[in-house]
């Protein structure tokens, strides 16, 4: 972090960038942070048949100290948000969120007193991807759509979130 | 040393989600602290061995000469402390008062709603000795939907499309026992075909929760290849159902008075196949895991509950059935048909989480059984109840674009028939109204019994319905199953309960 | 039931508290035997003393044993209504008698009647429905049991109502200790107060939560969703925080 804050922008540091968002991104190892019946749509993208392993998703880290990317897969009730926002405290930099189904994005069917309408009220989100749940192919193409997005990215974005 | 003892992965738990009681006691990845007091290392080490080379049996005391094991175990698995010792029971609000009688000697573990073994966001506090846990509490709602509630803000027919999201690895047996109750309220049955089909649907699906079960159990206890087998043959059961209902989880497919839409031409087809193709698969985990010496001896002897404890703590499905009572509403109070399909209910004497897991592997092979002899007497005729003023109006059909309205249908209401545009605006918007009364329907889901209260005042919205979800009830019994036992049994023990947290916390 | 030759000994078939059916491997190998025609085969359950009682003949054993309820029998169930003081002593008659036997509780749940009118839209404009009131002058919190037993092979349904301002009722926790999650549900989502009971706190909900989320009075909640074409929604990064317990406009607002 410290580093790159320090680093003169130009050539040499965009090359640096598209390197070390290239790795970054074909590298992103999500933190099992499943909650309901998105997770086990996120199990079957684990699964053999979508499988998340060839684009780099190799295990998902139990701990979020080692995690990447943190796929909130279900619906997030009031109860659960401390720990939704520790969790994400407890990953290191950089890290990424991707808000995997319609609960998550917005509450989903469940406009009511119980969950959180929209996990972007806690935690700040890089890509959202709705269904109920969505199809692995779907979280597939979401995650692909990230890695895109990290691939564009810049020190200085990522220092600032 | 007992540090190295301790599981790597416990230690990396008390990171996550500390629990209330976490800053007021040691520990076990503080280096250099020994959690234990002096001594008792090498009790713990001693025990570690002990319960290495065979699994615990009821009545079993270690022979190396120690004055008794830390928690020597009764029949039941509950703790005796030995002669002369004071007994310690404590229930949740007496839970700091046992601190303080007993001293630092314990260790409270906070295994936190974000776990990769706890099925779901389940929280389960440990009381530990060393690696013995002494107590579980389940603190459980961190996925309290309010599905209950919000139903009441819906009509009857969108409460299938609620309910579905509950148990979520049994989706048809949510919707059905939901459609059950209201068609009783509603003094109907579903047609014939309709039953028919809500029974092979079923029975697939619970092939595929009881394959989720073995997969996460699998990964749980460190079989990553049950994982990815399990999860390859569900995309089979899922291919099947995103056939015929459009959706490969939380269908709203079942409906009070039938199903939403009839089933494709190639159903029986589709049926066969996979049956046949289950079948044999089932054998390949038999052979994985059946005689694997870690899966054994990780599961004999762990999690014993007997009938009795069973009726006490409302435990059904296949924990009671492993237990040796033959309990199975399916046969005992027979719904959708069941009692003309000849099949045998899988019945054992363990009462120990192997025991389960064999039951849970001939629970599959049976429903195998049953669809087959379902899909070769399907009978013809409608899927919907011919009642208008009930059925859902509009017919779904294959087009050119996938399921969707049936052409000939939307010209019949948008040109031919005026009633039949206002009766299906009536049925999509406002619903259908069902008489006052009050039911409790269940059915034998995967878990155990699956129930639905459902209160009616004659409106067109149900007035309140309550889910009696089988794991909710189960996981009371976590601590007596889990007590006396190490702690990486507590991953055992809840694995063979088989929580699925969306119905406990609804 | 194939068993690996090492497999720990069968449980106990009795212990305290009476004998709990066990399969019998012999008569369940004969009870999967019979032809398959045959829908009623013999039940492996010893002490299934014939058909289930109709419910018309438990109801009269109830009433006849106990005494002092109403039941009532409706859709194919039986409602045994009883006063809260006799709640406890009615529910240990239930798994005690002999006929009844009643030895499993099967499910506790609640829902509120609440004082006053209580009105469920029906849309009269498009549907030409009435709207649908319910006037009551005391509100109840209706506390329901659900009993079943495997000896007997039926289950039936025990009501007791107690004022929903000041809820108690006595824990049935030693009775079947399974009521122990069910109760807690019951007060947090309708704040009855089940005295006797270990450990009454709130189960679904976050313990510091106010008020009981499943009674009638307490609001869905949840956002304003209903589109207005002129309304400026901020984008996430713009957002507060907001409240999301208790909507503004409290009840009935999804149609």
């Amino acid at each position: 972090m410290g580093l790159e804050d320090n680093l003169p922008s130009g050539i040499l540091l965009t090359n640096l960038e598209k390197f070390v968002n290239y790795s970054r991104a074909h590298s992103l190892w999500p933190a099992t942070f499943g909650l309901a019946c998105c997770a086990i749509e996120m199990m079957s993208m684990g699964g053999p048949r979508h499988d998340a392993a060839r684009f780099g998703m190799e295990v998902f880290r139990a701990s979020p100290r080692q995690a990447d990317l943190m796929i909130v897969a279900g619906r997030v009730s009031n109860k659960m948000a401390p720990v939704l926002r520790r969790i994400y405290d407890q990953m290191s930099d950089p890290k990424w969120v991707l808000s995997m189904g319609v609960c998550a994005t917005s509450g989903g069917m469940f406009n009511n007193y119980a969950i959180v309408q929209g996990v972007d009220h806690i935690v700040p989100v890089d890509m959202y991807v709705p269904g109920c749940p969505p199809r692995p192919e779907m979280l597939l193409d979401g995650i692909l759509k990230l890695h895109a997005k990290i691939q564009g990215e810049t020190f200085a974005e990522q220092g600032a979130k | 040393m007992s540090e190295t003892d301790v599981d790597a992965d416990t230690a990396a738990q008390h990171h996550v989600g500390a629990g209330p009681r976490d800053d007021d006691h040691t520990h076990a990845d503080d280096p250099g602290t020994n959690p234990l007091p002096d001594g008792a290392a090498e009790r713990t080490d001693d025990v570690g061995e002990v319960r290495a080379t065979h699994a615990i049996l009821p009545g079993d005391t270690p022979d190396d000469g120690t004055d008794a094991a830390p928690l020597a175990l009764q029949r039941s698995g509950r703790p005796d402390h030995g002669g002369g010792d004071t007994e310690y029971w404590v229930e949740g609000a007496d839970w700091e008062s046992l601190d303080d009688a007993i001293g630092e000697s314990t260790l409270t573990i906070n295994m936190g709603p974000q776990h990769p073994s706890t099925h779901g966001v389940l929280r389960l506090v440990l009381e530990c000795e060393g690696e013995t846990v002494l107590a579980v509490e389940p603190v459980v709602g961190y996925l309290h939907t309010g599905i209950e509630k919000n139903a009441e803000y819906r009509t009857w027919a969108q409460g299938s499309t609620f309910f579905t999201r509950m148990d979520y690895l049994a989706p048809i047996f949510n919707e059905t026992a939901y459609s059950l109750g209201v068609e009783r309220l509603l003094d109907i049955e579903a047609p014939e075909r309709a039953q028919a089909v809500r029974v092979i649907l079923m029975e697939f699906n619970r092939i595929g929760s009881h394959l989720v079960w073995l997969a996460t159990g699998g990964m749980e206890l460190g079989q990553t290849t049950m994982m990815t087998s399990g999860f390859r043959e569900r995309e089979h059961v899922l291919d099947l159902l995103e056939s015929q209902t459009g959706l490969r989880m939380n269908h709203a497919y079942v409906r009070p008075g039938g199903l939403a839409n009839d089933v494709t031409d190639d159903f029986a087809e589709r049926c066969l196949k996979l049956a046949d193709y289950m079948e044999g698969r089932i054998g390949e985990y038999e052979q994985l895991l059946q005689r694997n010496p870690i899966w054994v001896s990780r599961l004999e002897g762990v999690g014993v509950m007997t009938p009795d404890e069973c009726a006490a703590m409302g435990v059904t499905g296949p924990i009671l059935r492993s237990a040796g009572v033959d309990w199975d509403l399916r046969k005992r109070q027979p719904y959708c048909g069941y009692e003309q399909y000849d099949f045998d209910v899988a019945v054992g004497h363990g009462a120990d989480c192997y025991e389960r897991f064999l039951l849970r592997v001939q629970e599959m092979r049976e429903s195998i059984r049953i669809a087959r002899q379902a899909v070769k007497a399907l009978p013809g005729g409608p899927v919907m109840v011919d009642d208008k003023r009930i059925a859902w109006p509009s017919k779904l059909a294959l087009g050119p674009d996938g399921i969707g309205n049936d052409p000939t249908y939307i010209r019949h209401i948008m040109g031919e028939s005026m009633e039949a545009l206002i009766n299906h605006f009536k049925i999509v918007t406002q619903g259908f109204a069902v008489p006052a009364g009050q039911v409790y329907s269940a059915v034998e889901g995967p878990r155990g019994e699956l129930g639905y209260s459902i209160t009616s005042t004659g409106t067109n919205r149900p007035y309140r319905v309550h889910v009696r979800d089988p794991s909710f009830v189960h996981l009371q019994s976590v601590d007596l199953m889990a007590r006396g036992h190490l702690i990486s049994d507590v991953i055992v023990v809840v694995a063979s309960i088989d929580p699925v947290m969306g119905g406990v916390d609804r | 039931m194939a068993t690996p030759a090492d497999a720990p000994p069968p449980a106990d078939a009795s212990g305290p508290g009476g004998d709990t059916p066990i399969a019998d491997p012999d008569e369940a190998a004969a009870a999967a035997a019979t032809p398959p025609d045959d829908p009623r085969r013999p039940s492996a359950i010893p002490g299934l003393e014939g058909d289930p009682l109709p419910l018309e003949a438990l109801a009269e054993r109830i009433v006849n044993g106990f005494g002092a309820v109403t039941t009532d029998i409706s859709h194919g169930e039986l409602t045994v209504q009883v006063a809260p003081e006799r709640v406890h002593a009615l529910l240990l008659f239930c798994r005690d008698d002999d006929a009844v036997r009643a030895n499993v509780l099967a499910d506790l749940s609640a829902l509120h009647w609440p004082a006053g009118e209580f009105v469920v839209e029906r849309q009269p404009a498009t549907t030409g429905w009435p709207d649908y009131r319910i006037e009551r002058d005391r509100g109840v919190i209706e506390v329901d049991y659900l009993l079943r037993s495997w000896f007997r092979n039926h289950h039936f349904r025990v009501s007791v109502g107690v004022d929903d301002t000041e809820p108690v009722l006595p824990s049935v926790t030693d009775v079947w200790p399974t009521a122990n999650f069910h109760e807690r549900e019951v007060h947090d989502m309708f704040g009855v107060d089940f005295t006797g009971h270990p450990n009454l706190r709130r189960i679904l909900m976050p313990d510091e939560w106010v008020g009981h989320p499943g009674r009638k009075d307490y609001p869905l909640g949840g956002v304003e969703i209903e589109y207005e074409h002129d309304k400026f929604i901020p984008s996430p990064q713009d957002r507060e925080l907001r409240q999301v317990v208790g909507g503004e406009r409290g009840g009935d607002r999804h149609e």
